[in-house]
């Protein structure tokens, strides 16, 4: 079975945000720069409630933020 | 016996290669990250490894300078291995309270937290292969007298103790290097 995969757009959002610094999002929502770095490298997938918060920040819901995507589009192929 | 202990020795020169290349492999980091600083508990698990690999040198340069017999029966002997083992400790708490200090704590997230609780899996992972490897050779070495002596007990659970802190430190270590899929 596929493994499924959570993209996100918390870079692009960043930058839409007066290109907002990892440092001053993981401020905001109470995490290290580390895991922002990760976050947006989608090396890791968060809590829902870190989901949430981020959500939140950037004043959208959270499958705006956060999308589920199945296994085979993670390559890229159909 | 002596293809027992070949065989012995063969697989667990493979193994100890194979973790090794892992380990190397593991501890590059990933591209993006070379400019940032480490967290705490990535700073606290690289003294952790640093701490019990010293530890595990001195100890291993004893023994072998000693011998385990004298290792329990010489004054001298014994003060070094418990001066080893505080030292270790000691430096190794040194860290853990500076690091709390300096960033508030040692684990600062929920990443932080998933990385502290997969290192476990190392843990005993090393804690396991510690016991399994010490009763196989105290069995097969003391078969014949049909008892151990008590210095073997004592490295047994020291090295056991120190290697679940070295396999705990590994964990947290490649844990920031590895991808991680709390849905998974």
């Amino acid at each position: 079975m596929p493994k499924a995969r959570i993209r996100n757009q918390i870079r692009r959002l960043r930058f839409d945000h007066g290109e907002m610094t990892q440092q001053h999002l993981a401020d905001l929502v109470g995490c290290t720069r580390q895991t922002i770095i990760v976050l947006e490298k989608e090396r890791y997938v968060p809590s829902l409630s870190l989901a949430f918060e981020i959500a939140r920040v950037f004043e959208r819901n959270i499958e705006d933020v956060f999308t589920y995507v199945d296994g085979p589009e993670r390559d890229g192929s159909p | 016996m002596t293809t027992f202990w070949i065989g012995f020795a063969v697989l667990g020169g493979a193994l100890v290669v194979i973790a090794i290349a892992r380990f190397i492999r593991g501890l590059v980091p990933q591209s993006e990250m070379r400019d940032v600083p480490m967290t705490a508990l990535e700073t606290l698990g690289w003294v952790g490894l640093a701490v019990t690999g010293l530890v595990t040198a001195g100890l291993g340069v004893l023994v072998a300078v000693v011998g385990v017999t004298d290792l329990q029966e010489a004054d001298s002997a014994r003060f070094i291995f418990w001066l080893i083992l505080i030292v270790g400790i000691g430096v190794w708490l040194a860290a853990w309270i500076a690091l709390r200090r300096r960033n508030g704590g040692v684990v600062a997230d929920e990443r932080d937290r998933v990385v502290l609780a997969r290192s476990l899996s190392v843990e005993s992972m090393v804690v396991l292969l510690s016991l399994v490897t010490w009763t196989v050779v105290l069995t097969e070495a003391f078969w014949d007298d049909g008892t151990v002596p008590l210095a073997y007990l004592q490295l047994l659970f020291w090295t056991t103790l120190i290697g679940g802190a070295m396999g705990r430190s590994l964990g947290i270590v490649l844990g920031y290097r590895r991808e991680i899929d709390t849905d998974a």
